[in-house]
């Protein structure tokens, strides 16, 4: 099977018939599928640039920078999951056109590089997170936290622009 | 009764040209989402803290002075960008029930997390300890919780049933 023909067969389910508002009774269900995601992707990324901040020395400046994530975590996790599940019925309604959308592309390459950047965190810098804990993080979590904004900025913003270019 | 203001706004000269620019309202909105992540995350946290779910690291007083800033910072820009998009789509602002609903909780919401971080910076020992907490914090919890999703909501149906009206 294409790549072409399974973006067809995923857009003719029925479920995606029903997230276009096609099927009776479903014609609020993108709008509601779309504001679920825009409640959840806010605690994502308030949730992220809360740790961020505090990485590049902006804000809680001398709190515990292990304690602080321990407490956004979950909350970044949970909300990510029902941002990619709302994300991806959105996705189905109009798979073809989203696919082929340029701001959709870029989206998902954002996201990309923002997950390459908390992977070389993870298992960088933040492994001897006890030793800088409180105080000033180091250089390189300095830089992955102001990336991590960065990346995440031009998320929203070419997530944004979908809905104005398709 | 707005109609003919949100009219004449849009002939107007500035209105005018953030509609010939193209990309003034996309970016806009971007901006403006990305200020309701840090508002609308920076409440929720503080909300839950109150309610003795989770951030039990830090005390209400701690989370208030770190956190209600940003909230301040974030409305401002939220008010700038939501101007813009109103001077350059009045019309699509002031027809809908959903703008006018989001504007009223705006300004209940408001009030009460100023007078919230007033008491808190005012007696932190007495928020600080669960036992003391005025019987009202709870109720500012879950009311401020509720209102801050409603105009998420609201703002992002706007778009959705302004053709309705106008």
């Amino acid at each position: 099977m294409s790549l072409d023909s399974l973006l067809m067969w995923i857009q003719d389910l029925p479920l995606a018939a029903a997230v276009r508002g096609e099927t009776a009774g479903s014609e609020w269900l993108f709008p509601i599928i779309e504001t679920l995601h825009v409640l959840t992707l806010t605690v994502v990324f308030g949730s992220i640039v809360m740790v961020d901040l505090r990485l590049v020395g902006l804000t809680s400046r001398g709190s515990s920078i292990s304690r602080l994530t321990d407490e956004t975590l979950p909350w970044t996790w949970t909300s990510w999951v029902l941002s990619a599940i709302t994300g991806t019925l959105l996705f189905m309604s109009k798979a073809v056109t989203y696919y082929g959308n340029f701001q959709f592309r870029m989206k998902f390459v954002f996201m990309a590089l923002a997950a390459v950047n908390m992977l070389i965190f993870h298992f960088g810098a933040y492994r001897k997170v006890a030793q800088w804990d409180t105080a000033v993080p180091p250089t390189s979590a300095r830089v992955a936290g102001a990336l991590s904004i960065a990346f995440w900025v031009a998320v929203i913003f070419f997530g944004r622009w979908i809905g104005f270019t398709t | 009764m707005f109609r003919p203001f949100a009219d004449w706004l849009a002939t107007t000269q500035l209105s005018q040209l953030f509609q010939n620019q193209l990309w003034v309202v996309p970016t806009s909105q971007s901006i403006h989402i990305i200020c309701v992540c840090l508002v609308f995350s920076s409440a929720i946290m503080i909300n839950l803290r109150l309610l003795g779910v989770g951030v039990k690291g830090r005390s209400i007083s701690q989370l208030s002075s770190s956190l209600v800033p940003w909230m301040w910072g974030g409305l401002c820009v939220l008010l700038l960008t939501g101007a813009v998009q109103t001077i350059a789509e009045p019309v699509r602002q002031f027809v809908t029930p959903a703008f006018w609903a989001k504007m009223g909780m705006i300004i209940v919401v408001v009030s009460m997390t100023a007078v919230f971080a007033r008491k808190v910076r005012a007696n932190a020992a007495r928020w600080d300890a669960a036992g003391s907490r005025p019987a009202s914090a709870r109720a500012f919890a879950i009311g401020s919780s509720i209102l801050w999703i409603l105009i998420i909501v609201c703002g992002r149906f706007i778009g959705y049933t302004w053709a309705f009206y106008a």
